[in-house]
């Protein structure tokens, strides 16, 4: 095994990516283990500069940090050089793009013919560039994209299919207190508003007490 | 960066379920002016149906040209108009001279016509933004309508829900509604579950004022992602009557404040629950700030003692937490006030407030500020128990959203005050 190397806290700052009030800020909260010594020749180790690059790993997944300690906080040294070694699984499977692309019904712009499409309307004041990092394991689709670029279509020619009036019904949430509410859809009948008044009255008087 | 809690009092009962009101003051630092800022990634999401025609198209489409210039060439775009179908104009792009040129061309062509798909337009924003979500810097939909959803996705709780969901995955999302047409409930509930701001824009005339400031603001965003986290002794029940969203958590609750921007203030107001107990025992709170960077930070613990009733009739209060709590209930009424007031039920509307009002008096004492909110109450009885115009119920519903989330009388965020401001 290789002797681990020492790290001061500049080089931790430079190496990790962070500043030096996010590596005081980890150790106060455990993220990071304390270096033992304190004061300006306190050095670090290999264990702190993984740990700190796990940390930014998962904070890309954009995991709150409460989160991060738990997960990170039981594992070896050994287990998080293991860990930070691995090539990272992007995008993750909860992407923010996976989770559009799962509502949206997976008919999402293919990535290449919408940039092409630009680059090509854009013609006069030469191409914008592509994307800087698109994000890679997205195959190019070549289904019709569910919309169209802003460019004169024939598809503008046609009206819009007519649409649906909406449902103007909404259910309203009344918190009677911490822990009970009460579901009512609205509107609702004459009677049935002024009962439902009369419920929320008594629900109060019943469940609030000591209120300022 | 302040991160002070108090409560409104000390001692509770023994033999009595007590609640008692805890106020977190949360003041970001000031973006250093040597900070180089992380790069944006922004998507701005225009509405262009028929009803954004002539003034309002044309300053919206201004107010975006002018929030594209103050970009930086490592900063992001894209934009995005819709109406019952949706155009991806310009796809997220690094924001260089020759890509701003270039959209400021394609966004002259925009004109409004056409019915709302808002749910689509909004999640083809978030798209773009997601495509390329930028580790360091912020992520965020703008998105800007004066219309319902009235076409594609248009149930409220379904779009909160995704906003909420992809603010998880690391994209924001603000709403812009204007005008007296738009759906507020359902603007406001984007950006409260989607991590950003709500803004309410009466006239076209200042569509651009409040593009350019939220701009500015996510341009100034010193802490992102900060929570609030509260660890409650056995019993205690803890709720945040400031509308953030919540979740608990193996009896933890965290608050989710979302993204601070440069010197902004932020007031939480909790309501605890407290269980019985002996007399003499004590019990408490322990809050922790924390924020995604390790900008913000704190701990704070709070007690209580059970004490006997006389010494709980007689303790001191301390009127800064309830003047806040009296702020948020006051809004809360006005909003549920509002909603009463749209459906016709008038006297719903003015029962609601009058019971607020003598709530508030129950324990305003001489206090001017608790007594002023008590006044303006009692003067607006009469205007929430007759019709009232729908612009006015959009003025009284956002003030009100405003006054909940800490946010300024114009929406902009409330700057502390020990530091004088910009």
């Amino acid at each position: 095994m290789p002797p681990e190397s020492e790290y001061s806290l500049q080089d931790l700052v430079d190496l990790g990516g962070v500043t030096p009030r996010t590596i005081r800020y980890y150790i106060a909260q455990g993220l990071l283990p304390s270096p033992g010594k304190a004061g300006p020749g306190t050095t670090y180790t290999d264990g702190h500069l993984n740990r700190l690059r796990l940390i930014k790993r998962l904070q890309r997944e954009h995991l709150p940090l409460a989160e991060i300690r738990s997960r990170v906080a039981s594992l070896d040294d050994a287990t998080v050089a293991a860990l930070v070694e691995a090539p990272p699984s992007e995008p993750p499977a909860g992407s923010a793009i996976d989770y559009i692309r799962g509502v949206l019904g997976g008919d999402s712009s293919p990535d290449g013919m919408l940039w092409n499409a630009t680059a090509a309307a854009s013609s006069p004041s030469g191409p914008i560039g592509p994307p800087a990092s698109p994000p890679p394991g997205n195959a190019i689709d070549l289904r019709e994209p569910a919309y169209r670029l802003a460019e004169p279509s024939p598809a503008y020619a046609e009206p819009p299919a007519p649409t649906p009036a909406p449902d103007r019904s909404q259910w309203d949430r009344i918190l009677l207190a911490p822990d009970v509410e009460l579901h009512v859809r609205r509107p609702l009948g004459r009677r049935a508003h002024k009962r439902v008044e009369r419920l929320i009255e008594i629900a109060h008087e019943l469940l609030e007490e000591d209120q300022p | 960066m302040t991160f002070h809690v108090r409560s409104d009092r000390q001692l509770i009962r023994p033999i009595h379920r007590s609640n008692r009101f805890v106020l977190v003051e949360v003041a970001a630092p000031p973006a250093r002016s040597e900070r180089v800022r992380p790069p944006v990634n922004l998507a701005f999401v225009l509405d262009r149906s028929g009803s954004m025609g002539g003034e309002k198209i044309r300053l919206a489409k201004q107010a975006i040209e002018e929030a594209i210039a103050r970009l930086h060439d490592d900063d992001r775009f894209a934009i995005v108009v819709y109406d019952d179908r949706v155009d991806v104009v310009v796809p997220g792009t690094l924001a260089g001279p020759d890509a701003r040129r270039s959209a400021l061309d394609r966004l002259r062509e925009i004109d409004a016509r056409g019915s709302t798909n808002l749910g689509e337009g909004w999640l083809r924003g978030a798209e773009q933004v997601a495509r390329a979500l930028a580790d360091e810097g912020v992520n965020r939909c703008l998105l800007l309508t004066d219309g319902l959803a009235n076409v594609g996705i248009t149930d409220r709780d379904e779009l909160a829900r995704h906003a909420g969901e992809l603010r998880a995955r690391g994209v924001s999302t603000s709403t812009f509604g204007v005008g007296e047409d738009f759906d507020e409930v359902l603007l406001q509930a984007m950006a409260s579950a989607g991590g950003g701001h709500f803004r309410f824009i009466a006239t076209a005339a200042s569509i651009r004022d409040h593009v350019t400031s939220e701009v500015g603001e996510t341009l100034e965003i010193v802490a992102r992602g900060v929570t609030l986290e509260i660890g409650a002794a056995e019993g205690i029940r803890v709720e945040s009557l400031s509308p953030y969203p919540t979740t608990e958590v193996r009896g933890r609750t965290e608050i989710t404040l979302g993204d601070l921007t440069s010197e902004e203030r932020v007031e939480v107001v909790l309501r605890l629950n407290f269980p019985y107990g002996e007399l003499g025992r004590t019990t408490g709170v322990a809050l922790t700030l924390s924020d995604r960077d390790g900008v913000v930070g704190g701990d704070a613990k709070l007690g209580w003692a059970y004490a006997d009733n006389g010494a709980n009739d007689h303790q001191q209060r301390d009127y800064t937490v309830d003047r806040a709590v009296a702020r948020v209930f006051a809004a809360r009424a006005r909003q549920e006030a509002v909603g009463r007031n749209r459906h016709g039920d008038f006297e719903g509307a003015r029962r609601i407030i009058e019971a607020t009002a003598r709530r508030i008096r129950g324990y305003a004492g001489r206090d001017p500020e608790l007594r002023g909110i008590v006044d303006e109450l009692e003067r607006q009885l009469q205007e929430f128990a007759a019709p009232m115009m729908e612009i006015d119920r959009k003025v009284m519903y956002a003030s009100s959203s405003y006054q909940m989330r800490s946010r300024m009388a114009d929406g902009t965020a409330m700057k502390d005050p020990n530091r004088g401001g910009r």
